[in-house]
């Protein structure tokens, strides 16, 4: 702790206005705040303030998303590594050149993102397309709109329609045969991309993957998302600890199991398989909760969520898509403002009501 | 309307039971100024002998409501700004008596004896006591009342707590009591005391229980619901220029007893002084006008501190300027100045942190007193719309759409949403992930609105 201090001290004058490197003063900022919080007192009243802070907001984010990382790297290999490596430096590149030249601090948004983004694609996607999807998903879908907490649309999965419009080859032939046994492939370096295909492909051919399979994630599919267990551990916890909305979970699950079960003649044990295949439950806890880019009212979360639900079973069920939590995440982001004002002027309309 | 939102900061320093005394000092402060008032218009020459309860400056811009010397002494006016100062003291002298009603009598309504009740309130410094419930601002002595309501429960950490300013003075607040209702015609009188359930809570329960006309409203301890803004909408009492809701609060009840039954000025306070960095937290018998130095001072642990007159969540920080105890102080409330940068605290389990949200480990260990100073913890960052505002709000109203609307200068929106319900509790702001000062953006925008309005009378006037 002391030597961090200590050279952080030693490099500050490098940085400070004057110094040869000022022009990236952000980026050492952005370094100093990561070891020492700041000191900043408060000004006004309330004279002390909570502990929550954004960095340990996203932090959070990261813990929950431990099981389903660590579920890629047990089946799809020791590449996983480098990939959340590329990806992190490809969006923290794009955030920190925006912050710098913007003058801004460097947000903490991307250390979500550049986690996110690599469970969300096929696990043998050459490492320049993770760098190019990420730094395109940042830039675009988040920087263009003013930085986190500003954006209007879920950055991580802008970058993927991106590469799934842009290289649909690739998108759709990295697929990984999962590891099993005790280590996985845990223990190998190099894996081999298959182009052949994911459970969910497989079920509109009529083939079904075994549901346990399904369950603990020894099945083809983005790094992330295989791992029904793994998701709905971290996920339990995001929504637990109140950072993931319930509403948007359960809302979302729910319809899109409702609209299942009625697309499916009232098959419960279909469903079921619906709901554990594909993106459902990653997108229900980790990618729809995103609060940036859903609604702020109570009220918005539920008809958004149920949204997302149902555009989800339609485009699965009704199209020749085989999967649509993506889609239907970034239809729930449109949908998110104008959620937001019909309930807004809603509440607006009650409120006028009090005499104070 | 039902009570929502709210949240209890467990600070540490919480202000024991005791009431201590302080010897009398050499000198007393009187600050010129509080939160409501400002005592510009001064009575007394620079080297004047005052007696103990004189009037010494007065507020003409609130009814003239008296600032009044605590004790006898020699009043110097040049010798510090924004305070008259008050020397060669001698509290021995006791103050003047006035005519005042001991009889049983003293809870009937009788207009004529009103009028002599409320110039001894006014002139005896007990009607500083008195707040439209609704706005918290001063009240015109010669109006009528919607209802009165009183609270005894405060729960901003940490300012004088009602159950040490009652024990032993039951039957002066009672007393208190009974000359409010003698302003009352038919109009309710609601007391609002804690639910918990002490020996003594029930004492006064008991106590008042005898008191036909008083309404005991039972209040959940969770701040900021003893506030008589949140009480108010609770009860359904309705907003009025005629007829206003009074407001008091426990000491309010006992001045106004000290004043009417005894005829004695009310000079004393019971203030709290507590917060982290006091070692020996607790309440002192004092006047208006003590050195906050007296006050503190030998207590402090640690250094540097601000000292917050008030509680940490609404009150103003006492400046180098301010040397004594203002009129209006309840408390005061010392905290360390964050100085020192925690080593990568937003990774930690938070084992030793007490938050709102559940994302600290101490979530599962039962509430404890935290020694927070007065760090931001964390750096400033646009909403991400994480809702807890929304939560926490006891005013009902969503404190991340208003500050979207003031972020875009949006006023219209900002009326509409409602941010003249917001009556500045500070929770969103204590709240806030994102370290918005939610609760003063509100403060100045209603100013704004205020001041826009007043530009557009004037312009229809014209
Ligand atoms: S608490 Fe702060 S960050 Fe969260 S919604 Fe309210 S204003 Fe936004
Ligand atoms: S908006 Fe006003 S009433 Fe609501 S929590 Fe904030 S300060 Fe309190």
């Amino acid at each position: 702790m002391r030597l961090v201090a200590n050279l952080l001290d030693r490099a500050r004058p490098l940085f400070d206005e004057g110094g040869r490197l000022n022009f990236f003063k952000p980026v050492f900022d952005a370094g100093d705040a990561f070891f020492f919080s700041p000191a900043t007192a408060t000004a006004v009243a309330p004279h002390a303030r909570d502990p929550l802070d954004v960095k340990r907001y996203m932090t959070t984010v990261i813990i929950a998303l431990v099981p389903a990382t660590l579920a890629s790297i047990y089946f799809f290999g020791l590449r996983m590594i480098p990939v959340f490596i590329v990806s992190y430096a490809a969006g923290g590149a794009v955030e920190v050149l925006f912050a710098t030249v913007r003058k801004e601090e460097v947000n903490e948004g991307f250390l979500v993102t550049g986690l996110i983004f690599p469970l969300v694609l096929p696990p043998a996607l050459p490492l320049w397309m993770v760098a190019v999807g990420c730094a395109f998903g940042v830039l675009i879908g988040k920087e263009l709109f003013g930085g986190t907490g500003r954006n209007l649309f879920n950055a991580a999965l802008v970058g993927r329609v991106f590469l799934g419009l842009a290289y649909p080859k690739a998108m759709s032939g990295a697929w990984v045969e999962p590891g099993t046994g005790l280590l996985g492939r845990a223990t190998e370096l190099s894996v081999d991309a298959v182009a052949s295909a994911t459970p969910l492909a497989l079920a509109k051919a009529g083939e079904f993957t075994a549901t346990t399979d399904l369950f603990f994630g020894s099945v083809l599919g983005s790094a992330g998302e295989t791992s029904a267990l793994a998701i709905i551990l971290g996920g339990v916890f995001l929504v637990g600890v109140g950072v993931a909305s319930w509403r948007t979970t359960v809302s979302f699950l729910g319809s899109f199991a409702v609209l299942s079960l009625v697309l499916h003649g009232g098959d419960v044990g279909t469903v079921g398989w619906h709901m554990l295949a594909g993106g459902v439950l990653f997108g229900a806890f980790f990618m729809a909760t995103d609060p940036v880019t859903s609604p702020m009212t109570s009220a918005g979360k539920w008809i958004y969520g149920i949204v997302i639900g149902v555009a989800t079973a339609l485009i699965r069920n009704l199209t020749g898509y085989v999967e649509g939590v993506t889609f239907a995440i970034l239809l729930g982001n449109i949908f998110a403002p104008v959620l937001d004002e019909t309930f807004i002027a809603a509440s607006v309309r009650r409120l006028r009501e009090q005499k104070a | 309307m039902k009570l929502r939102g709210g949240y209890n900061v467990h600070l540490a320093g919480r202000p024991t039971n005791e009431v201590r005394d302080l010897p009398a000092p050499e000198r007393l402060y009187l600050p010129l100024r509080s939160r409501r008032f400002t005592f510009s218009e001064i009575d007394v020459t620079d080297g004047q002998k005052v007696a103990c309860g004189d009037e010494i400056a007065k507020d003409p811009g609130n009814f003239n409501v008296p600032l009044l010397a605590p004790y006898a002494g020699t009043v110097r006016l040049d010798a510090l700004e924004g305070h008259v100062v008050l020397e060669d003291l001698d509290p021995a002298a006791g103050c003047s008596v006035r005519e005042h009603d001991e009889s049983a009598e003293r809870s009937r309504y009788d207009p004529a004896v009103s009028e002599w009740k409320r110039r001894m309130l006014l002139e005896l410094g007990a009607w500083q006591f008195f707040a439209d419930a609704h706005t918290g601002t001063p009240l015109d002595p010669s109006g009528t009342p919607g209802a009165i309501l009183v609270t005894t429960v405060h729960l901003d950490p940490h300012v004088a707590r009602g159950d040490v300013l009652l024990r032993g003075r039951l039957d002066e607040f009672a007393r208190g009591l009974e000359h409010l209702q003698s302003f009352l015609e038919y109009q309710p009188i609601y007391v609002a005391m804690s639910d918990i359930r002490t020996d003594f809570a029930s004492e006064v329960r008991e106590k008042l229980r005898g008191h036909a006309f008083v309404n005991l409203v039972a209040v959940p301890r969770r701040y900021p619901y003893g506030h008589p803004v949140a009480l108010a909408r609770h009860l359904g009492l309705t907003p009025s220029l005629e007829n206003p809701v009074w407001a008091l609060t426990t000491a309010g009840v006992l001045a106004v007893d000290r004043v009417l039954t005894t005829g004695t000025p009310a000079v004393e306070r019971i203030v709290a002084v507590g917060g982290p960095a006091i070692d020996a937290p607790t309440h002192v018998r004092t006047v208006v006008g003590q050195p906050i130095h007296d006050l503190i001072g030998g207590h402090v642990t640690e250094k540097p501190v601000r000292v917050v007159n008030g509680g940490i969540m609404t009150g103003g920080t006492v400046g180098p300027e301010q040397k004594g105890l203002c009129a209006e102080s309840t408390g005061l409330t010392v905290l360390v100045e964050s100085t020192t940068r925690p080593f990568l605290g937003w990774i930690r389990p938070g084992w030793g942190s007490r938050s709102y949200s559940k994302t600290f480990a101490s979530e599962v260990r039962p509430a404890f007193p935290e020694k927070i100073n007065t760090a931001l913890r964390g750096e400033l960052r646009p909403c991400i719309s994480c809702g807890q505002c929304v939560d926490v709000c006891p005013a009902g109203i969503m404190p991340n759409v208003i500050h979207k609307y003031i972020y875009a200068h949006d006023i219209e929106s900002t009326i509409d949403t409602r941010v003249d319900l917001c009556f500045e509790c500070g929770l969103c702001s204590y709240i806030c992930p994102s370290k918005i000062d939610l609760r003063q953006q509100f403060i100045d925008a209603k100013k704004e609105i205020q001041a826009e309005l007043e530009a557009l009378l004037e312009e229809v006037e014209e």
